[in-house]
């Protein structure tokens, strides 16, 4: 909000506190302090009279002699450009040097005219050209014909010696857009008496009349009006205009403006109709209408059910707590008005406020929450101030409804859970200075204290609400640092979460780097993605198309990243990602692996690993054994399942203990083409079942001591056969013999007949209790190469 | 005897002629070999006195023994000085670069957030986890955030259908850890995640991104536990030294509620461009953990209390490394995620 320091020194003596220092006090007590700005700016400004004023041949310009005083010498010679400009004009002057907002004036001729200044309009200050009229923003400032020549204290004069201070209030502190209370405030902060204007009971006048208020719904439930048969419509007060510019609102007219004035001193939105133009003296609050209005300002409003709005004789005449209507305005003809201070249920006038995007200043009260006495005092101060600035009269007595006798709330702390939250040891002396400067009225018993919370405090509630108080007025300067003293309590990570710091280590260790992209996607990232489990998660309300889906794969996604880098030069596009993904069937944790490139490669030492199926099958072969699963437990087969993502012979399942853990190899030529990719070879794999299956122990195998005997053989087979069949029947034929097999070789091509391969390996027999003996090991080499024979038609290469 | 003494002059000598290997073999079968002249010597001795044999035996030995061991010596000297020329052949550029060895990163936001699971783990911490996919209840209800407020309109929040949306704070985790513990003290917690708020994209906003909440509830836990409790945190992440400040705020959840600043890394308070000038950088919200969040959780405030923070991971990381437009860590883009691949 917009906070004027002048008008905040009519509640709490400022003297001494510059607008800077009570800026930084106020942001260390809570209220934060985003800006500093000053109503007009201005030095070496003084008050003149034009005494002559000649107009400089061919142009708009005129050449004056201004008098700044009573000397011989205060006689300047001054070119203006402004039409308004003439003879016997009270103007302010800038002299030479004069710093203004738009730069500093300096002495210079002007068309061959001497010119030691400029006069000035209220812009050329700083005032902001909406606060001024048309004839004001189109020439230099005409003041008073008896403002003081000579007077240099200009910016007083004119009254604007006033800084605004921008504050951001938070949530709870809604009391503070009420001037009043944010005099309190600052007199707490301040530790300074604040004083309200004595407003109270003036409303209590007039006789009994016939205006009738009633509600026809639970979203307006109490109701202050009054009406007065009488006031003179005219200008505001200079003071009052000042004041509201400076809160950053226009001035219309006494009556107009004392309604915003008071608002903005009580936090109460209010209302005055013309009580002529309305057509029944009633006043009903509806929220069943449906309709187009216009409202105050000539524009056109959709109004449907639920929006509060005020209907007088049955016909709608305002949007309730945001706008008036067009037919019951004040204007220069008013002679009577009915003053509206309701209570108007904030989430509707949000709701309604926010659809037809009309943000008032009431709209924002109403929003923010009202305090239980805030109709009463508007009204009394509406009273107060009309019979003084607008001659009102011919009031009738106050109508209302809903209005209940207040009992003002109590609050009851003690020192020791006051300290024991905090962590400090204030004194019962400190604790009662900030209550009283809060003006909570505490009262003391021993260490216990208890507070009576000013109606506008509306969040002030419990214990912890008074400690906030405490310490935030006192300062969290001197809280100690000290960490908690508690139970011992053991820190680590759960088993699934140390499992997926290992997954990372091991994809790092590939040489892979960690993407992360947004769990957000359009209908077509889901439709081409993996199907999920159950239906896909839709936004009630997406931003926009491409944001309108929780992603169920990641493929899309990484694809896109993929395809992001390729278009910004970046080679080998080795990532991976760890994400949750959602379905109506759940949650579910993914490890996606994409590769695009060379994992390694060097040129100079001429040495590459291709980003290939095999690369991606050996990175989650490895993934998988450093989970601390064997072999045996692992399983590759075929991809019949998905032809749509996947090139179908290079491609693979990969299933953990039976259970499939997802799809691996390369991305299928027309997919990648969606992307612009070629050979990308990608994998998505679940995790949470590798996070719940039981690993292997880890257990030491004691180191064999005796010598490996190796046996290569080199095969010639059907290019059908694989190399799992091969491995197979050499373990099956081997006997406990065999440590370990190994391709080494796959050769198609020359040299080979067509339809065969060639496939060498290398056995390596060992023994854990012997030193194995030819005669042992040949018995069993001649049966496997035999059953090789047998089984897979594999022979021996001549 | 003289002999002797001559075969052994002559030997050494030709041994310390012997440039290469090839020379001294050829002086070893010319002296040691069976033909060789110390073999000679021998034979001489079958026709000596009996009586002076073993004096010449003995000195023939002597010789043997002498010529053997300088041709020993002498082989040891050759082939260290042929090894010398071996290897100044085998004379490599060092100033190639060395194999462009690929190593992989972890994302910027996970190094950030597993420097504050391990910092939080040793002081006791665990680790705790929630869907993001999220019921409004642990998001808003649980979190003292009541049905009618603004946080709670389809402005703010992703919303699948009315009871449900995607998360907007890790708050949502910590409710779900409080229901859990039924009451029962200590917890002690920190609740990573992604979280998502509807915001234009742009530098500084982003409609997903990632926060750390910590959550400490216990008896006698105080204002000042929470203080001295981030000040130990922000000296770990920001370097020895740093300050930790408090400013009021507010938070449903958390009452009192407070903004935290640290003094600014890079100038030490001094002021500087990151921080504005004003020697403090806003880091996180904070506050004591508000009495109806604790009693809607069934804690008795009388008998407990806590603190909780919230850290943006992002924020964090773009104030260590520099980062300008959060949009980076989104992107992906690999010159960026290069940029890791180092320990902090």
């Amino acid at each position: 909000m917009r906070l004027s320091y002048k008008w905040l020194s009519e509640y709490v003596d400022l003297s001494g506190i510059s607008p800077e220092e009570l800026a930084d006090r106020m942001t260390n007590a809570g209220l934060e302090v985003e800006g500093i700005e000053p109503m007009a700016q201005g030095t070496n400004l003084v008050i003149g009279e034009v005494m002559e004023c000649e107009d400089i041949p061919d142009t708009h310009l005129h050449v004056t002699k201004t008098r700044i005083g009573d000397g011989e010498n205060d006689v300047y010679d001054i070119v203006c450009g402004a039409p308004n400009c003439r003879k016997g004009l009270k103007v302010i002057v800038a002299l030479p040097g004069a710093q203004l907002p738009g730069g500093t004036i300096s002495a210079k001729p002007v068309r061959g005219h001497e010119s030691n200044g400029m006069l000035c309009a209220l812009y050329e200050l700083g005032v902001d050209k909406k606060y001024l009229t048309e004839y004001q923003a189109s020439g230099i400032e005409e003041l008073p014909a008896d403002a003081p020549v000579g007077c240099t204290d200009v910016l007083e004069y004119i009254g604007y010696d006033d800084t605004v201070l921008d504050v951001s209030l938070t949530p709870n502190r809604a009391d503070c857009t009420s001037m009043w209370n944010m005099a309190k405030e600052v007199g707490a902060i301040l530790e300074r008496k604040v004083t309200w204007p004595d407003y109270a009971g003036k409303a209590d006048c007039g006789e009994e009349g016939n205006f009738r208020i009633s509600s026809a719904t639970e979203k307006c439930p109490a109701f202050i009006g009054k009406a007065v048969g009488h006031v003179k419509v005219g200008p505001s007060p200079a003071w009052m205009q000042k004041y509201l510019h400076a809160a950053g609102m226009n001035s219309i007219n006494n009556v107009v403006d004392i309604s915003n004035f008071v608002m903005l001193e009580t936090g109460q939105p209010l209302h005055y109709y013309d009580l002529s133009k309305l057509p029944a003296r009633e006043i009903t609050v509806r929220d069943d209408i449906e309709m187009k209005m216009t409202a105050l300002d000539g524009v056109e409003f959709d109004i449907q059910k639920g929006d509060l709005i005020i209907t007088t004789g049955g016909e709608p005449t305002g949007i309730a707590g945001i706008m008036g209507g067009e037919e019951s305005m004040i204007d220069e003809n008013t002679k009577g008005i009915f003053i509206e201070a309701a209570s108007f249920d904030g989430v509707s006038i949000r709701r309604t406020s926010g659809r037809l995007n009309l943000i008032t200043e009431a709209a924002q009260r109403f929003t923010k929450g009202l305090e239980p006495l805030s109709m009463q005092k508007a009204v009394d101060r509406s009273v107060q101030l009309l019979k003084e600035y607008a001659e009102a009269d011919g009031f009738e007595a106050t109508v209302s409804f809903g209005i209940e006798p207040y009992e003002p709330r109590k609050v009851t702390e003690t020192l020791a859970h006051c300290n024991g939250l905090l962590g400090t040891e204030f004194t019962m002396d400190q604790i009662m200075d900030v209550l009283r400067r809060l003006d909570f009225d505490p009262q003391a018993d021993g260490e216990t204290v208890t507070c009576t919370i000013p109606s506008y405090r509306t969040d002030i509630e419990r214990q912890a609400d008074i400690d906030e108080e405490i310490i935030r007025l006192i300062g969290f300067d001197n809280l100690a640092s000290t960490l908690p003293k508690m139970e011992t309590t053991v820190g680590r990570l759960t088993p699934v979460q140390a499992g997926r710091r290992a997954v990372r280590n091991v994809m790092m260790a590939a040489g892979l780097s960690e993407i992360v992209t947004y769990t957000l996607v359009s209908d077509d990232y889901i439709r081409t993605g993996f199907r999920p489990a159950g239906d896909p998660v839709e936004l009630a309300m997406p931003m926009s198309e491409a944001r309108k889906y929780v992603r169920s794969s990641l493929i899309n996604s990484v694809l896109e990243c993929v395809q992001y880098n390729e278009a910004h030069q970046n080679s080998n596009n080795n990532f991976y990602e760890i994400s949750k993904v959602y379905s109506s069937a759940g949650e579910e944790e993914r490890l996606a692996v994409v590769l695009d490139g060379s994992l390694q490669k060097d040129m100079l030492h001429k040495y590459e690993i291709k980003g290939d199926f095999y690369a991606m099958k050996g990175i989650l072969m490895k993934l998988l054994e450093r989970m601390g699963f064997s072999g045996g437990r692992i399983q590759i087969i075929e991809n019949t399942a998905d032809a749509e993502h996947f090139h179908p012979y290079r491609s693979a399942e990969i299933l953990l203990d039976k259970k499939p853990l997802g799809i691996f190899g390369e991305i299928h030529p027309l997919f990648a083409k969606k992307f612009s990719l070629k050979n990308v070879v990608y994998a998505e794999i679940s995790l949470d079942p590798i996070f719940a299956a039981k690993a292997a122990r880890l257990r030491f195998k004691p180191l064999n001591r005796f010598p490996a005997v190796e046996r290569d053989i080199a095969l010639v087979a059907d290019s059908p056969v694989t190399a799992k069949q091969m491995l197979e029947t050499i373990r099956k034929a081997g006997s406990k013999l065999i440590q370990n097999t190994e391709v080494f070789d796959v050769y198609e091509g020359e040299h080979v007949e067509a339809g065969k391969k060639s496939v060498a390996l290398r056995i390596t027999y060992r023994s854990d209790d012997h030193t194995l003996k030819d005669e042992e090991i040949a018995p069993v080499h001649e049966a496997i190469i035999k059953a090789l024979k047998d089984k897979l038609h594999a022979e021996l290469r001549s | 005897m003289d002999k002797i003494t001559q075969v052994q002059d002559e030997a050494l000598a030709a041994i310390a002629a012997a440039a290469d290997p090839e020379e001294l073999q050829q002086v070893r079968i010319r002296y040691l070999g069976k033909k060789g002249m110390i073999q000679a010597l021998m034979a001489e001795m079958k026709s000596l006195p009996k009586e002076e044999k073993p004096a010449f035996g003995q000195k023939v030995n002597v010789c043997k023994q002498t010529v053997t061991e300088e041709l020993e010596k002498r082989q040891e000297e050759l082939n260290a000085g042929a090894l010398v020329q071996k290897m100044e052949k085998e004379k490599i550029d060092i100033t190639l670069p060395g194999d462009s060895i690929s190593i992989g990163t972890m994302h910027p936001l996970m190094m950030i957030q597993q420097e504050i699971e391990d910092l939080f783990i040793g002081m006791g911490y665990k680790v705790a986890e929630g869907p993001e996919v999220e019921q409004d209840y642990y998001n808003f209800e649980l979190a003292n955030i009541p049905k009618d407020h603004p946080a709670r309109e389809m402005q703010d929040t992703f919303y699948i259908d009315p009871n449900t949306l995607l998360r907007t704070h890790t708050t949502a985790m910590q409710m779900r850890e409080l229901e859990k513990a039924k009451g029962q003290t200590p917890i002690k917690l920190i609740c990573p995640g992604k979280v998502y708020r509807r915001d234009d994209d742009d530098a500084t906003h982003s409609h997903q991104f990632m926060q750390s909440e910590g959550l400490v509830v216990g008896e006698h836990i105080t204002l000042a536990d929470l203080k001295g409790t981030l000040e130990f945190m922000a000296n770990r992440m920001f370097g020895e030294g740093r300050q930790i400040r408090f400013r009021p705020s507010f938070f449903p959840f958390t009452e009192p509620s407070v903004e935290v600043d640290v003094s600014c890394p890079f100038c030490n308070g001094k002021g500087c461009s990151v921080c504005k000038g004003s020697g403090w950088i806003e880091i996180l919200g904070a506050g004591m953990v508000h009495p109806h969040v604790l009693e809607m959780n069934g804690f008795d405030p009388e008998k407990c209390s806590g603190f909780a923070f919230g850290i943006g991971l992002e924020r964090i990381a773009m104030l260590k490394y520099g980062i300008d437009d959060i949009r980076n860590f989104y992107i992906n883009d690999q010159r960026f995620l290069k940029n890791f691949d180092r320990f902090d």
